[in-house]
C-alpha cells in the first residue's frame, strides 16, 4: 500500500479485502500464511486467527503439494504471475459450491492466480493467492459441451441403425478419398443392399423390415475395424469404406459379410426371416478422380451382382462393367 | 581526437536508441550499419574502434561478424548489445571474442559503467569541444526510423526476456527470429493466423490485458504434437497424460505471456491488468478459432513471435493483438523511448 494512506483509511481497506467475494490469501517464502480473508474463513471453516502464521500445507489437507510448490517457486524465481484454470485443475481448495440445493455441482470450481507481491527486500517476497469461484461458468460450459457432443452425434448418426448417416458418411469418405490421393494409400469402398427387401416388407410388414435392417447394421458394425467407416446410404442400401484395404482384403470382408447374413436368422414379432445381400466394391485406383466416381464404380459392381443372381460379391473391373 | 564508433543494428529505432544512450560529452564520431556486411566495410575503413553489435540481423548476423573480426583480426573492440538475454547467448559471444555483452533495453548508466571499466572513456570531458557535442546531438535527432521498427525492438526485448525464462525452465537454447509487427484490418486476422500457424491440431491459450488506454489479447499457439516434445525435455518421458499436458501448456503460457507482456509494459512504462488465461481449445484447427473482431473494419496491431527449439523441432507462437484504439498511446510511448 502507498505510504500516503492514512491510518484511518486502513480500516475500511482491510474491510474491503475481508469481504470481497474472492478468496484471498498471502503466503511468505516458507509457505506460512500472512493473510486469510473472510471468503477463505467461511469456505474452509478455518478462522483467520488460526490460519495466520500456520504453514499452508499443514493447515489445509489435500492440497496438491508438489504442484503448488512448483507454482510458488516459479512465481518467486521468475517474478511473473502464474495462473491455473479450472480446466486444468477443477479446484485447488476443496470447497463446497455455493448452491448446494439447486446447483449441479457439489464442489466449487476455481480459477487461481499466484501473484508476486512487491517487497523491499526482493529475496523474501510474499505471494498473493486469489481464488475465483467459477462454478457457474464451468458447469454451463460443461453442459454446453455435452449438449454439443450429443447434437453432433445426432446430426451424424442414422437413428435406426446407429450407423453414420449419409451426409456424415460422405464427409468421412471424402476425407479418406483425399487421404488416399495424397499419400497413395489403397482403400476400398463397398456398397451393398438387401436382396428383394420389398418382399420382406410386403410379407411381414414394415416393422419386421426395420428389424431386418437393424440386424444387418448390427452385424456390419461388429465386423468393421475402428478405422473403417460404415454408413446407411439409403433405405436398405449401405456403404463401407475399408481403410488401407486392397481388393483382396475387401473381397474377404465382403464374402464374410455375405455368408454371415445368409446364415443369420432374424426373429421379430413372431416371424422368422432369412435374407441375403448383394455387394459390389471398388479398390482405390487411378481412374477414381472423385468420391463420386468411386461410389459409381462400387454401385456398378453392386448392380452387376444383382443382375447376375444376387447374394454375391463383385469387384469393379472397368473391362467387364460399364459405368 | 574523436573516437570512431560504429552502431550496427538492423533496426533504425534500435540504432537511434543506442546513439542517444551514449554518454554525453563523449567525443565520438558515430557511423551506422544495418547488417554485418555493412559493418565489416566500416571496420575495414578504420571507422570502428568500438563496435556496438546487435546479434539478430539479416544478411550477416552478429555471431558471423564476431567470427569475421576474429578470423581476419580486424581492428575493433566489440560490445554486443542484444535482447537475447539467455546465458548461452552471452557465453557464445564471449567465446567469440566480444569485450562485453549489454542487454537491451540499453541502460545509459550500465553502458557508462562498462565503458569506464574498459578505460575507453578517457576522451570524455573537456577534450571534445561543446560545439562538436552539439553536432553529434543533432545527428541523433536526424536519425529516422519507422514506428514499426520501434514496436519490433520493444517486442524483441520482451520476447528475449520470455525466452530466457523458458530456456531456464527447459534447459535448452531457444532460437529467436525477429518478431513480425503489422497493422492490419481486423478482417485479415484469420489469414494472418493461418499463415503463422500452419498446423491443424493446436492448443490455444488466450489472456486479455487492459490498462493505460491500451488493451488486447495475447494468444499462445502450440502444436499438440510438440507438447509431447516439451514433456520429453522437462519430464524425460515420452508419454504424458492429458492432464499433465494441460499443466505443461499452462506453464509455458504463464511464462511466455507473463514475461513478454511484463517486458513490454515495463519498457513502455505502462501498467496492465491481466485477465485470467482461457484455454480456447486443444486439437483445434485454427480455422475454427472464435474471432469476434473479424467482423469489424477496426485496425489491429499484431506482433507475432515465434519461439523454437531447433534440435527438438519444437516451436510455439505468441501473438500479441492490440485493439485499434490502443495504437495512439502505444505510438506515443514508442516515440518517447528515443526522444
Amino acid at each position: 500500500m502507498n505510504q500516503g494512506i492514512a491510518v484511518s483509511d486502513v480500516h475500511w481497506m482491510m474491510d474491503a479485502l475481508q469481504s470481497i467475494e474472492v478468496g484471498l490469501l498471502v503466503v511468505d517464502s516458507d509457505n506460512r500464511i500472512v493473510a486469510w480473508n473472510a471468503f477463505m474463513e467461511h469456505h474452509s471453516g478455518i478462522k483467520s486467527a488460526s490460519a495466520i502464521g500456520a504453514n499452508l500445507f499443514q493447515l489445509v489437507p489435500n492440497l496438491p503439494v508438489d504442484w503448488m510448490t512448483r507454482q510458488l517457486e516459479a512465481v518467486t524465481a521468475l517474478k511473473i504471475p502464474v495462473y491455473s484454470t479450472w480446466k486444468q485443475r477443477p479446484y485447488l481448495f476443496r470447497f463446497k459450491s455455493y448452491r448446494p440445493i439447486t446447483g449441479s455441482s457439489d464442489l466449487m470450481y476455481q480459477n487461481v492466480s499466484f501473484l508476486p507481491l512487491g517487497s523491499v527486500s526482493s529475496e523474501s517476497a510474499n505471494i498473493c493467492i486469489t481464488l475465483y469461484d467459477v462454478t457457474q461458468s464451468a458447469v454451463s460450459e460443461q453442459a454446453m459441451n455435452q449438449l454439443n457432443d450429443e447434437l453432433a452425434h445426432l446430426s451424424r448418426t442414422d437413428r435406426m441403425t446407429q450407423l453414420n448417416n449419409r451426409g456424415h458418411w460422405e464427409e468421412l469418405a471424402l476425407r479418406e478419398f483425399k487421404r488416399c490421393r495424397r499419400y497413395g494409400n489403397t482403400s476400398s469402398l463397398v456398397m451393398f443392399d438387401i436382396d428383394h427387401f420389398k418382399n420382406v416388407n410386403d410379407t411381414y410388414g414394415h416393422q419386421v423390415g426395420d428389424e431386418v435392417i437393424i440386424a444387418l447394421a448390427t452385424t456390419v458394425r461388429k465386423m468393421i475395424r475402428d478405422s473403417d467407416m460404415a454408413g446407411r446410404y439409403g433405405g436398405e442400401e449401405f456403404v463401407v469404406v475399408l481403410s488401407d484395404t486392397d481388393a483382396e482384403g475387401a473381397a474377404t470382408f465382403c464374402e464374410r459379410a455375405r455368408l454371415e447374413i445368409e446364415q443369420m436368422v432374424v426373429e421379430a414379432l413372431g416371424e422368422t426371416v432369412r435374407f441375403t445381400i448383394s455387394l459390389g466394391y471398388s479398390q482405390m485406383n487411378p481412374d477414381v478422380s472423385s468420391l463420386e466416381v468411386w461410389l459409381k464404380q462400387a454401385d456398378a459392381a453392386l448392380y452387376y451382382s444383382k443382375e447376375h443372381g444376387r447374394n454375391q460379391v463383385t469387384l469393379f473391373d472397368p473391362a467387364l462393367i460399364p459405368l | 581526437m574523436s573516437i570512431p564508433i560504429l552502431i550496427c543494428d538492423d533496426s533504425g529505432f534500435a540504432r537511434k536508441q543506442l546513439a542517444r544512450s551514449l554518454p554525453q560529452n563523449w567525443d565520438v564520431e558515430v557511423s551506422y550499419a544495418a547488417n554485418g556486411v555493412e559493418a565489416i566495410t566500416v571496420i575495414k575503413d578504420g571507422k570502428a574502434d568500438i563496435l556496438f553489435l546487435d546479434l539478430n540481423m539479416p544478411v550477416m548476423d552478429g555471431y558471423q561478424v564476431l567470427e569475421a573480426v576474429r578470423s581476419q583480426d580486424l581492428p575493433t573492440l566489440v560490445i554486443v548489445v542484444s535482447g537475447d538475454v539467455q546465458p548461452e547467448a552471452r557465453q557464445r559471444v564471449m567465446a567469440l571474442g566480444a569485450l562485453d555483452f549489454i542487454h537491451k533495453p540499453i541502460d545509459s548508466a550500465k553502458l557508462l559503467a562498462i565503458l569506464e571499466q574498459y578505460g575507453i572513456l578517457q576522451e570524455l570531458d573537456g577534450r571534445g569541444s561543446s560545439e562538436e557535442a552539439q553536432d553529434s546531438h543533432l545527428l541523433i535527432e536526424d536519425l529516422t526510423f519507422d514506428i514499426q521498427e520501434g514496436y519490433q525492438e520493444v517486442a524483441n526485448v520482451g520476447m528475449g526476456q520470455a525466452a530466457d525464462l523458458l530456456a531456464r525452465l527447459l534447459g535448452v537454447f531457444i532460437e529467436l527470429p525477429v518478431p513480425q509487427v503489422r497493422k492490419l484490418s481486423a478482417s485479415r486476422l484469420p489469414q494472418l493466423i493461418r499463415n503463422a500457424i500452419p498446423a491443424s491440431e493446436v492448443s490455444v491459450v488466450t489472456q486479455g490485458f487492459v490498462g493505460s488506454g491500451v488493451s488486447g489479447e495475447a494468444l499462445l499457439f502450440i502444436e499438440d504434437s510438440h507438447l509431447d516434445g516439451l514433456a520429453q525435455i522437462i519430464e524425460r518421458q515420452v508419454d504424458i497424460n492429458a492432464g499433465r499436458q494441460l499443466d505443461l501448456l499452462m506453464e509455458v503460457s504463464n511464462i511466455l505471456i507473463g514475461a513478454c507482456m511484463g517486458g513490454f509494459a515495463e519498457q513502455l512504462d505502462l501498467k496492465f491488468s491481466m485477465g485470467h488465461p482461457v484455454l480456447l481449445g486443444r486439437a483445434l484447427d485454427v480455422k475454427d478459432l472464435p474471432l469476434k473482431a473479424v467482423n469489424t473494419d477496426d485496425e489491429l496491431l499484431t506482433i507475432e513471435m515465434c519461439y523454437s527449439i531447433q534440435e527438438q523441432h519444437i516451436n510455439c507462437s505468441l501473438l500479441l493483438l492490440f485493439t485499434g484504439d490502443s495504437i495512439p498511446m502505444l505510438d506515443e510511448r514508442i516515440n518517447l523511448l528515443v526522444e
